[in-house]
C-alpha cells in the first residue's frame, strides 16, 4: 500500500497530514508525525504491547469477556464509567448511552484537567478560536505548558512557525510569542518575553495584572504583561495544566483577566488538551446533559463534584468501574488508586497499561484512527474525521461498548 | 526504616513540580518496564545549591519522602531550578508521592508535592512503585 494520508491520534492536535506506508498490515514508513505520534503508531505493531481479551488475567475469547463484563455491570449497584478520552465520538456516544442505561456515574479526565476551562468555553464565558484563525494573531502566549513536550507539532503546524507573515528578512514569524512558566524550558528559550512565576504563583501574577490594568500595581512584570497585550490586536493564550493546577481549578480570576484584556484587544483561549478526544466527550455529554463531566444517571441527570472519578474513588463509592481510553492507574496518585483494590474493573485499551493490569476484564481494542474510522474534536473545537489506515481483526471501542449496551438493555 | 538523613544526616524539605517529558513518553510506548522509561522517570532536577547542602553530586541517589510513600531517584543539577524546589517527570514514581486534595481544587497535587529529600546509599529500583 502506498503512503496513505490519515489523522494521528497521539494527542489533541489531531494532525491530519500524516502519511503512513503499510505492508502486510505493518507500518513500514511514517511521514510528518512528531516523535510522539511516531512512537505511538509504531507501538501498535508491537505484539507484546497490544492488550488481549482477559478475564481474571487469563486469555479468553471475546464472547466470554463480553459476558463477564456485562454480568459485572448488571450486578453493580453503583457503576462508574470513566474516561472515553482516547475514543472516537461514536464510541463516546455508546459509552454515555451505556452509563445512562446502567444509571451509572459518567466522568472523564477533564474533571481533573481542563474541565473548568472547557465548561467556560462551551458556556460562552471564555472566548476561543480555531487553528486557522491563528494566522491573524499577533501575540501567542503559552501559559503553564511546554508544547515542545506535550504537543510537539503545535508550534510548527498550527501556531508560531506556521504563521503566514514573517519579518522582512525571513528570520522569524511576525508574531510575538510569550509564555508564563515556573521553570526554564525549550518554550521559554524561544519566547520574546518570558514571565517567570513561582510554582503556584499564577494567581498572584494574575492579581497583579488586574491591579496594573487599574493603575494600582507597578511591578515590572505585571506592567510588562499589560503593555504586551495593549500592543496586540489579537492574542491567543494556550492554557496548560500548569495554570489549571496553580489556580486550584478555580478560573474566576483568569476569566476576569480575560474580560479586562478583551476590552482593548481580542483575546482567545485554546486548552492544551492531552488525550485526543477529551473535548469530544465533553461536548457529547454537554449536549446530552448540559454538563461536560461529573454526571450521574442514577436518578435522572445529576451533576456535582461528588461524581468526579477522583471523588468517587476517594469515597470508595463505585462497586464496578468501566475505564475506556484512559490510564488512571498510571497517571493518578497511588494513594488514591489503592481505593479501587477489590473493585472489579473493566478496561478497554489498545495497549497493555497499568490500568489493564489492574482490571478484572480487559478488552484489547483497535487503535482509534489507525485502525478505526470515526470522528474526534481537536483542541480548538474543530471536528476531524478519522480514516483508518488498516483493518485489523480487533474490535473497536464502539463495537465493544455497543455489545455491552445490548447485553444490559 | 532506612536512616532518613542519609549517610551524612542531611535532609531538607523541597517542593516537587511534575512536568511532561516527551522522550519519557516515547520510552513508555515500549513498555513501562523498559530501562529507558525507568531511567527517564527516576530523576529529580534540583538546584545546585540545594545539592551542595546535601553533599551530593549529579546522579547521586536521593530518597524522596512524603507521608504517603517514599521513592529513590537520581538527583540532577538544574541551573534553572530555584532553591527549595525540584522538578520530576510525571510518572508512577511521582504518583507514589502525590496526594489528592479533596477540599480546594479536588485535584492531585502534582504541581506542589511537599517532600523531604535526603541522600541515600540505596539503588533506584523499578519495583518501588508498587
Amino acid at each position: 500500500m502506498g503512503l496513505a494520508q490519515f489523522v494521528c491520534t497521539g494527542c489533541s492536535c489531531l494532525c491530519d497530514d500524516i502519511k503512513i506506508d503499510i505492508e502486510e498490515n505493518r507500518i513500514v514508513r511514517i511521514e510528518n508525525a512528531c516523535i510522539k505520534g511516531t512512537s505511538f503508531l509504531y507501538a501498535g505493531d508491537n505484539f507484546e504491547r497490544r492488550a488481549p481479551f482477559l478475564v481474571s488475567g487469563c486469555n479468553v475469547p471475546l464472547e466470554e469477556a463480553i459476558e463477564k463484563a456485562a454480568h459485572l455491570l448488571r450486578e453493580a449497584g453503583r457503576p462508574l464509567i470513566f474516561g472515553l478520552d482516547n475514543c472516537t465520538l461514536e464510541a463516546q456516544a455508546m459509552g454515555i448511552a451505556l452509563a445512562q442505561a446502567l444509571g451509572a456515574v459518567s466522568d472523564d479526565v477533564s474533571s481533573f484537567s481542563h474541565g473548568a476551562l472547557v465548561q467556560g468555553i462551551l458556556d460562552g464565558d471564555i472566548p476561543t478560536c480555531s487553528f486557522p484563525e491563528l494566522k491573524n494573531a499577533d501575540l501567542l502566549i503559552y501559559w503553564g505548558c511546554n508544547p515542545y513536550h506535550s504537543h510537539p507539532r503545535h508550534l510548527s503546524k498550527f501556531s508560531y512557525y506556521s504563521h503566514e507573515k514573517w519579518v522582512e528578512a525571513g528570520w522569524v514569524p511576525e508574531v510575538a510569542i510569550s509564555c508564563v512558566e515556573v521553570r526554564d524550558t525549550e518554550t521559554t528559550s524561544l519566547c520574546n518575553r518570558v514571565f517567570k512565576v513561582e510554582p503556584g504563583g499564577d494567581g498572584d501574577f494574575i492579581g497583579k495584572i488586574l491591579a496594573a490594568v487599574g493603575g494600582r500595581e507597578d511591578s515590572k512584570e505585571s506592567k510588562a504583561f499589560v503593555e504586551l497585550t495593549r500592543n496586540s490586536a489579537f492574542g491567543v493564550i494556550f492554557v496548560g495544566l500548569g495554570l489549571i493546577y496553580a489556580l486550584d481549578n478555580d478560573l474566576s480570576l483568569f476569566t476576569e483577566m480575560l474580560s479586562e484584556l478583551n476590552r482593548w484587544t481580542r483575546f482567545a483561549v485554546i486548552p492544551m488538551i492531552g488525550h485526543f478526544n477529551t473535548l469530544g466527550f465533553n461536548r457529547s455529554l454537554y449536549e446530552k446533559t448540559g454538563y461536560i463531566n461529573k454526571v450521574s444517571f442514577a436518578a435522572g441527570i445529576s451533576h456535582g463534584d461528588e461524581f468526579s472519578f477522583l471523588e468517587q474513588t476517594r469515597n470508595r463509592v463505585p462497586d464496578c468501574v468501566l475505564i475506556a481510553g484512559s490510564d488512571p492507574f498510571s497517571s493518578q496518585p497511588r494513594s488514591l488508586m489503592r481505593n479501587l483494590e477489590g473493585v472489579p474493573i473493566i478496561c478497554l485499551d489498545p495497549f497493555v497499561t497499568s490500568t489493564t493490569m489492574a482490571a478484572e476484564v480487559v478488552f484489547g481494542t483497535a487503535i482509534s484512527g489507525l485502525e478505526t474510522d470515526g470522528k474526534a474534536v481537536r483542541m480548538d473545537g474543530t471536528v476531524v474525521s478519522l480514516l483508518r489506515g488498516r483493518t485489523p481483526e480487533i474490535p473497536s471501542d464502539e463495537e465493544i461498548l455497543s455489545q455491552l449496551l445490548d447485553r444490559i438493555s | 526504616m532506612n536512616n532518613p538523613g542519609g549517610p551524612l544526616g542531611q535532609e531538607m524539605p523541597i517542593v516537587i513540580v511534575t512536568y511532561r517529558d516527551v522522550f519519557q513518553w516515547v520510552a513508555k510506548q515500549k513498555g513501562i518496564s523498559s530501562s529507558d522509561y525507568q531511567d527517564r522517570s527516576t530523576i529529580v532536577r534540583m538546584s545546585s545549591s540545594d545539592m551542595k547542602v546535601l553533599g551530593i553530586v549529579d546522579d547521586a541517589p536521593v530518597r524522596l519522602r512524603t507521608s504517603l510513600g517514599e521513592v529513590v531517584v537520581r538527583a540532577k543539577s538544574d541551573p534553572g531550578c530555584k532553591q527549595g524546589f525540584g522538578f520530576m517527570p510525571a510518572s508512577p514514581y511521582s504518583n507514589k508521592l502525590a496526594s489528592y486534595d479533596p477540599v480546594k481544587g479536588r485535584l492531585p497535587n502534582f504541581k506542589r508535592i511537599e517532600v523531604v529529600v535526603a541522600p541515600t546509599d540505596e539503588k533506584v529500583d523499578s519495583s518501588q512503585t508498587g
